[in-house]
């Protein structure tokens, strides 16, 4: 039986090789083995450890679909929704995971594998910003945090009189306010380079300082209209956009991409996931021109993401051992050593090979120390459950100041409003 | 008995025949149309289904929603900017392919390579090539001196952008069609047009333009069905995607674009449907239009 259904899939692939030239035929699952996928965006560092996953599970095979960070978490809600199509194991981002709580029951509570043994690894507001329910309910175990600092390109600051070594860079700028001078310095001397990719990545890192941002803390309501900080990072990132300092692409697009491999940009918004994807984007020619400075203002956290198990899959026992295996304190050393990205458990932080760690690309900057050393002592920013309806209406905002189709004020005013009627 | 049986045959094997089709149809296309209708008449969650009916609610909602003004304002000008050019673009390329050229095969075929490219390598090429900062426009426009445009950021300079795209892809398809037409025109009308003087541009218009009617009326409804229907190159043509509005300001957010954004990003279904039966009406209105307007004047001619 078995063996007939390989043939027939067999024949099926190769009828629909022969008519178009691309469909995918290899790891089915006929053959007595398991295949687990797993749904990732950006950069997990995961391909090495499928390797050794497999090597030490015969049986299983795994898989890895990778999408555009808002196409992938738009495209599960409508594959939990549809009650199909979803991978086996889904990677969700912080921002994103309040919007996944709120329909809980389409998850498989971790708990149920034996997750909960495992909660003294994490940090504890990761491991709390993963359950629902006081605590019952494990949605998804943590893969990475964030962290935030200040990515610049050290010729560039050189060229624009600017100093370069990474503790007077860090010097520049204690406040987001003295980024923005900084900025202004800096368009004197070289008005050609953007001072930073764009307005709302500002806007985002000066939000995850805030401890609140559009949602409040007790009851969850809406107050982006009345939290001074919103107020006060709108208006900052605003101002650079209205002054021309941002260059008002799509953080992480292709358009990115182009602008970091011209060396359009001066500095970026680094949290610690994010320096992979900008070596990535600048690529080799861009080695060692980069470095990594504190972040303005207070430590604070952006992003990092979770691993999920949705009921609908087939085989959610293999799925979730897949997930807890994948976030493990043994496999976070190895991701952080190949990606960068910051391991989210306490024992892996105090590691001395991880706290020693520099980062070549980035002019060997002491990555370790800068966000390691300091991830036990941050404080997450807290995500409303509308948190994802809400952020691109601000987002779209700055791009029309970028683009030079509204002034602050009004672009702020469309957003509040847009947000509200968006939430009725 | 024998004479009854086939009696039978020849007044039920025609149905038979054409039943397949008929079945087809209705499983994939008129169950779904009543299916969306009866959607609309509903508050319907994606997520959580069907939530009670509303009667004309979300219709209601809909006539008062600027979103939705906006979106059928981009829909038709889209429609229209890439449309018009392209048809008449079409109509001359057929005219010259129609003369003898050498190496005629190679021309009819270089045409209508556009069309066999992926629409999506076509959005993520002609993305690059109107992107602000290093697109080939903007680097062609600077070298005449003319100031760079910033395509995404404006309304008519992004409807342009989407608009090559589309005429891009279709404009051959539409010449070829044009072409086989014009071939089955008798020669001899043309030669006795040049008997009584005429010029090439007035044989054009006299004797190939009318003859060719009924397949420029085919391509003209075939077009505003699919014009109206655009959602790939505008949702490419945003950096975000199908994750996007259609730009920061919805500059170029067509109303398929909003049905997918509310039925797949909101989850709101029934409202999703009431702007797929409105575009449905819309797409009906226009190709009823336009089928009297170039049936008449096939008649007239």
């Amino acid at each position: 039986m078995r063996n007939r259904t390989v043939r027939v899939a067999v024949a099926a692939c190769a009828a629909a090789l022969m008519g178009t030239g691309l469909a995918a035929c290899g790891g089915g699952s006929g053959s007595g083995q398991t295949r687990i996928t797993i749904a990732t965006f950006a950069d997990f560092g995961y391909e090495d450890l499928f390797a050794e996953y497999e090597k030490a599970h015969p049986g299983v095979k795994l898989e890895n679909r990778k999408l555009e960070f808002d196409a992938h978490h738009s495209q599960l809600a409508t594959q939990l929704a549809g009650g199909k199509g979803a991978a086996d194991v889904v990677a969700v981002e912080e921002g994103w995971l309040p919007k996944f709580r709120g329909s809980k029951d389409k998850f498989v509570n971790l708990a149920d594998f034996g997750a909960k043994d495992l909660s003294g690894q994490w940090l504890d507001w990761k491991w709390n910003q993963g359950v629902t329910d006081n605590g019952s309910y494990v949605l998804g175990v943590g893969t990475d945090v964030g962290s935030l600092a200040v990515c610049y390109r050290k010729d560039l600051f050189q060229q624009a009189g600017l100093p370069t070594e990474r503790a007077e860079v860090s010097k520049l700028w204690p406040t987001w306010e003295d980024y923005a001078r900084t900025a202004d310095r800096f368009a004197e001397r070289k008005p050609e380079v953007k001072f930073v990719s764009a307005a709302e990545q500002v806007f985002l890192a000066m939000l995850n300082q805030a401890g609140e941002g559009f949602f409040a803390k007790a009851d969850d309501s809406f107050i982006a209209d009345t939290n001074p900080k919103v107020r006060a990072a709108f208006d900052l990132s605003a101002g650079l956009a209205a002054k021309g300092r941002t260059s008002g692409v799509k953080p992480f697009s292709q358009q990115w991409t182009v602008g970091l491999k011209q060396g359009g940009f001066a500095t970026e918004v680094c949290p610690a996931w994010a320096l992979a994807q900008i070596a990535e984007g600048a690529g080799e020619g861009a080695k060692g021109k980069w470095d990594v400075a504190s972040v303005p203002g207070n430590g604070g956290n952006w992003g990092g993401s979770f691993l999920m198990v949705p009921k609908q899959g087939k085989n959610i026992q293999a799925a979730a051992e897949v997930a807890k295996w994948l976030t493990a304190p043994e496999q976070q050393k190895k991701i952080f050593d190949k990606t960068g990205n910051l391991p989210s458990q306490p024992s892996v932080l105090r590691d001395a090979t991880v706290q020693g760690k520099a980062n070549e690309y980035f002019s060997g900057a002491p990555v370790g120390q800068i966000f390691a050393s300091s991830a036990e002592s941050l404080k997450p920013n807290y995500r409303g459950t509308q948190d994802s309806l809400v952020r691109p209406k601000f987002q779209e905002a700055l791009l029309r100041v970028e683009q030079g189709k509204q002034q602050p004020p009004e672009a702020l005013a469309q957003a509040l409003s847009q947000s509200r009627a968006e939430l009725k | 008995m024998k004479r009854a049986l086939s009696r039978w045959d020849t007044r039920i094997t025609p149905y038979l025949l054409i039943a397949p089709f008929f079945l087809v149809f209705g499983v994939f296309g008129l169950f779904p149309l009543l299916y969306t209708a009866w959607v609309s008449l509903h508050d319907w969650q994606l997520a959580d289904g069907n939530q009670g009916f509303v009667g004309l609610d979300n219709y209601a909602a809909l006539l008062s929603d600027p979103l939705f003004w906006n979106a059928l304002f981009n829909t038709v000008s889209l429609f229209l900017i890439s449309t018009v050019p392209q048809l008449l673009a079409a109509l001359g390329l057929a005219a010259l392919l129609d003369r003898g050229l050498k190496a005629k095969t190679l021309w009819r075929a270089g045409i209508l390579l556009p069309n066999v490219v992926s629409v999506v390598a076509v959005a993520l090429v002609f993305t690059q090539i109107f992107d602000r900062d290093f697109g080939m426009v903007n680097w062609l426009l600077d070298l005449v001196g003319i100031d760079r445009i910033d395509w995404q950021a404006g309304v008519f300079s992004s409807h342009v952008a989407v608009s090559a795209m589309v005429m891009w892809r279709w404009t051959g398809y539409n010449a070829l069609l044009y072409l086989a037409a014009m071939q089955s025109v008798p020669r001899e009308q043309y030669e006795a047009a040049e008997l009584d003087g005429a010029s090439r541009w007035r044989a054009f218009w006299s004797i190939t333009v009318p003859s060719i009617r009924p397949t420029i009326l085919y391509t003209v409804v075939v077009s505003t069905i699919a014009g109206l229907q655009l959602f790939v190159e505008p949702a490419l043509f945003d950096p975000k995607g199908t994750a996007g509005v259609g730009g920061s300001d919805r500059q170029y957010q067509t109303l398929t674009m909003y049905l997918y954004e509310k039925g797949f990003r909101v989850f709101d279904a029934g409202y999703a449907s009431a702007i797929a039966w409105m575009l449905f009406v819309v797409v009906l209105v226009f190709a009823l239009v336009n089928f009297m307007v170039t049936r008449r004047s096939v008649r007239e001619s």
